[in-house]
C-alpha cells in the first residue's frame, strides 16, 4: 500500500513536468500546425537561464524563474517573428526543418556558453518530509502544486479573458479569426511567449531533481510529441490529461511490471489510445 | 520578392548555425590545424611536428566527458613542447593535438581514426570509449596506429590486439575490494541501479556472478537511463522496497550523485557499490559533502591521492582549465607522456609498432614529477599495470583501502 502510493505520487510528480511541457507544445501546435521541435530546447534554455540568474546575479529563486519565463518567453517571440513567420507560406516541411535547425542552433549555443558539463540547480526547498512511511520532498510539492495552479490560471485566460479567447479563435479557425478583426500576428506572437514562458517554468522546476546540462531537453521532447499525440493535437485538456497518464503509467508500470518496460508501456497505450480513438483523447476543435 | 527573402532568411540562418558550430568545434583544444607530419620549418633549426589524433564526444551528452580526456592529452603536449626538448632520434619535434568529434558513437570514432591516419598521418589515436576503441581494433594493425584506450573494459586487451594500449586498470580487479568492504561493512543483499549503457551492463555482468559466488543475494536487477528519467524517484522506490543492504550505482559522475542523494531522501541507510566511471570528488560537488555518500565504496579521486606529483598537477591544471582535475584528465596526461618517452626510446615518431615495442621503457623513463599514478609497467596485452588505487567514504571523509 505504501508502495502504491509512493508511486502515485512518483507519478503525479513526473506527470506534472510532462503536462507542462506538453501545453507549450500544444498551443503551438494549435497556431502553426507543425510540431515545434525546438521545444526541448526552449526548456533547456529555460533551466540555464533560471540557473545563470541565481548563481551569477544571486536571485531568489522564484525571482531567477520570472526572469527565466520572460528570456524564453521573448526567444519563442523572436522564433516566431524571424522563422516560422517568414516561413508561414511555405510548405509545412519547411517548419519542420527550421524547428529541427533551431533545435540544434540552441543546443550548440547553450554548450558553447555555459560549457557541456552537469550544473546543479539549488533549490530553497530541499526539505525531506516523511508522513506515514512516505517520502516527500519540498521541491516535489512544489512542482506539483505550481503546475496545478499554472493550469488553472492558463484555463482562466484561454476561457475568461478576451485575449485569451483569441488563441482559441486563432487556433479553431485562421482566417476565420482575421476575418473577424483578431490580430493573427499579434495572437501568435503571445502564444509564442506563452508556450516558452511554460517550457521555463516546467525546466526551472524539475532543474533542482535533476541536473542542467546541454540535452536537457532530450528528457522531455519526446514524451511530450507522445502526450499531445495521446490527447488530441493542439488540445489543452489533452495534453494535461496526457501528461498525468503518462507519468502514472511509468510509474506504475515500473513497479507492477518491470522497470525495463515502462517506456514501452507508455507507447502500447499509446497504439491502443489511437486504434480506439484514432484523433486522440480529445478530438481538436471543440476544447 | 518573398521568395527571395525567404532564401535569404535561411541561408542566414544556416551561416550562424555553422559559423557557431565552428566556434564550438574550436574551442575544444587548438584543433584543425593542418600541418604536415615531418616537413620541416623553415627555421635555423628543423623543429619537425608530431601529431597526435583523438576522438572522442565533443558534442552532445557526453561532451563534458570528452572534454575532460582531451583535456588531459592537451596538457601533457602543453607542457612536452613548452620545455621544448622534445627530442628523438638527433631531431627536435613538436606535438600538435588533432581533435576529432564522434559524438559517442562507434562507427563516427572509426571514421574519425581514418581520417586521422589519412590527413594527419597520426602515431597514435587516443580514445576514451570502449565501442570507439573495438571499432578502431578491426583495422589499426593494418593501418598501423596505436589506439591510446581510455577504457577499463577488459574485453579491448583480450582480444590480443598487439597496437592497442589500455590506460586506466580493468575494472574487473575492483569487484574484490568492493564486494568485500560492501559485504563486511553493510550485508549481503544488493540491488543494481548501474547505468544503461553498454559499459555499465558489462559491469553488472561482472559484479553479479561475483557477488552471488561470495554468498550474497541480488534483490533487485534494473538499471537507469540517464539520457531518458527525469526522475529516480521511481525506480529507487522499486529497488529500496526490497530492503537492500547496498546499492550498486554507477554512470557519469553528477547524475550518479543525484541518484545517491535521492536514494538517501528516500531513507536508505546501507552502503554505494561505486562503479569506476563515477568520481567521488566530482559527486561531491553535486551532493555538498561527502556524508550522503558514508559508507561507498569506488575509486580514489585524484585530488586526494597522495602520490608526490599530484599537488603540483592539481595546481597546473586548475591554472589552464579552471577546474579541479579527475582521473579522466589524469591518466589520459600520463598517457600521452608515457607516449612521448616511449617514442624517445624508440627514436621514431611514425613507427607505431617501435613505439609500441619501446612502452616499457617509456614508462620508466617517464620523470618523477610526471608521475601522478604508479605505473609500473605495461602488461603483454597492452594493459598499463597500475595499482588499483580504492577508496571508501567514512565519516564524511575518503579514506583509501587496501585493494589486496
Amino acid at each position: 500500500m505504501e508502495i502504491l502510493l509512493q508511486q502515485l505520487f512518483n507519478g503525479l510528480t513526473i506527470g506534472s513536468v510532462y503536462a507542462l511541457v506538453a501545453l507549450g507544445l500544444t498551443l503551438v501546435y494549435g497556431i502553426l500546425h507543425i510540431p515545434n521541435f525546438a521545444h526541448g530546447a526552449l526548456y533547456m534554455m529555460g533551466g540555464y537561464i533560471t540557473l545563470t540568474m541565481m548563481t551569477s546575479y544571486g536571485f531568489h529563486y522564484w525571482l531567477a524563474i520570472l526572469v527565466s519565463m520572460l528570456v524564453v518567453g521573448l526567444l519563442g517571440v523572436l522564433m516566431e517573428r524571424f522563422i516560422f513567420y517568414p516561413l508561414r507560406e511555405a510548405p509545412p516541411i519547411h517548419d519542420k526543418i527550421a524547428a529541427i535547425g533551431i533545435l540544434l542552433f540552441l543546443e550548440a549555443f547553450a554548450q558553447f556558453v555555459w560549457g557541456a558539463d552537469y550544473q546543479m540547480m539549488t533549490s530553497p526547498y530541499s526539505q525531506v518530509i516523511n508522513v506515514l512511511g512516505l517520502t516527500f520532498t519540498l521541491q516535489r510539492i512544489l512542482i506539483i502544486v505550481a503546475a496545478i495552479v499554472i493550469m488553472i490560471l492558463l484555463y482562466v485566460f484561454l476561457k475568461k479573458t478576451f485575449t485569451g479567447s483569441t488563441i482559441i479563435a486563432m487556433s479553431q479557425d485562421r482566417e476565420g479569426a482575421n476575418l473577424v478583426g483578431i490580430n493573427t500576428h499579434k495572437v501568435a506572437m503571445l502564444t509564442f511567449m506563452i508556450s516558452g514562458a511554460l517550457a521555463a517554468v516546467a525546466a526551472s522546476l524539475a532543474a533542482p531533481i535533476n541536473l542542467v546540462f546541454p540535452g536537457m531537453g532530450h528528457l522531455v521532447i519526446l514524451k511530450a510529441f507522445v502526450i499531445i499525440i495521446l490527447g488530441g493535437m493542439g488540445s489543452i485538456p489533452g495534453a494535461i490529461l496526457g501528461g498525468y497518464i503518462l507519468g502514472f503509467s511509468e510509474s506504475l508500470g515500473a513497479t507492477y511490471i518491470s522497470n525495463d518496460y515502462k517506456d514501452i508501456i507508455a507507447f502500447v497505450l499509446l497504439i491502443v489510445i489511437l486504434s480506439v480513438k484514432p484523433t486522440g483523447l480529445f478530438a481538436k476543435g471543440g476544447h | 520578392m518573398k521568395r527571395s527573402k525567404f532564401l535569404f532568411m535561411v541561408s542566414f540562418l544556416f551561416a550562424v548555425m555553422l559559423s557557431l558550430a565552428a566556434c564550438n568545434q574550436s574551442s575544444g583544444g587548438d584543433t584543425e590545424e593542418p600541418s604536415d607530419s615531418g616537413s620541416g620549418d623553415s627555421g635555423s633549426e628543423e623543429v619537425g611536428t608530431v601529431n597526435i589524433g583523438y576522438s572522442g564526444p565533443l558534442s552532445g551528452p557526453a561532451a563534458f566527458y570528452g572534454e575532460r580526456t582531451l583535456s588531459g592529452v592537451q596538457m601533457a603536449v602543453d607542457e612536452i613542447n613548452e620545455e621544448g626538448n622534445f627530442e628523438v632520434d638527433g631531431k627536435k619535434y613538436k606535438l600538435n593535438v588533432v581533435a576529432l568529434d564522434d559524438k559517442y558513437m562507434p562507427n563516427e570514432a572509426a571514421g574519425n581514426a581514418q581520417r586521422l591516419i589519412q590527413e594527419n598521418k597520426t602515431p597514435i589515436v587516443f580514445t576514451p570509449h570502449s565501442g570507439g576503441v573495438l571499432a578502431m581494433q578491426v583495422f589499426n594493425e593494418q593501418q598501423n596506429f596505436i589506439i591510446g584506450a581510455y577504457t577499463s573494459e577488459p574485453k579491448i586487451t583480450e582480444a590480443g590486439n598487439s597496437l592497442t594500449v589500455r590506460i586506466p586498470p580493468r575494472y574487473d580487479g575492483y569487484l574484490e575490494p568492493f564486494t568485500k568492504y560492501a559485504m563486511e561493512k553493510h550485508g549481503k543483499k544488493i540491488a543494481f541501479l548501474p547505468t544503461a549503457s553498454q559499459y555499465g551492463k558489462d559491469w553488472s555482468e561482472k559484479l553479479a556472478p561475483f557477488w552471488e559466488k561470495e554468498g550474497g543475494e541480488i534483490v533487485y536487477n534494473s538499471s537507469i537511463d540517464f539520457a531518458k528519467d527525469t526522475d529516480f524517484f521511481t525506480l529507487i522506490t522499486n529497488a529500496l522496497k526490497e530492503d537492500p543492504d547496498v546499492l550498486f550505482i554507477g554512470g557519469p559522475s553528477e547524475p550518479t550523485a543525484k541518484l545517491a542523494a535521492q536514494a538517501r531522501e528516500l531513507g536508505f541507510e546501507g552502503g554505494f557499490i561505486v562503479m569506476d566511471q563515477a568520481k567521488f570528488d566530482e559527486m561531491k560537488r553535486v551532493t555538498g559533502s561527502y556524508d550522503v555518500l558514508n559508507g561507498s565504496i569506488g575509486v580514489m579521486p585524484l585530488v586526494e591521492s597522495d602520490t608526490p606529483a599530484i599537488p603540483q598537477f592539481v595546481e597546473n591544471y586548475r591554472a589552464k582549465f579552471d577546474e579541479e582535475p579527475g582521473s579522466e584528465a589524469g591518466l589520459n596526461y600520463i598517457g600521452m607522456h608515457a607516449f612521448a618517452e616511449a617514442m624517445k626510446a624508440a627514436g621514431s615518431v611514425d613507427d607505431p609498432k617501435k613505439i609500441r615495442e619501446a612502452m616499457k621503457e617509456g614508462l620508466a623513463n617517464l620523470p618523477e614529477e610526471k608521475k601522478i599514478y604508479i605505473i609500473p609497467g605495461i602488461g603483454d596485452d597492452g594493459g598499463f599495470e597500475s595499482e588499483l588505487i580504492v577508496a571508501a567514504v567514512e565519516d564524511g571523509k575518503i579514506v583509501p583501502i587496501e585493494a589486496e
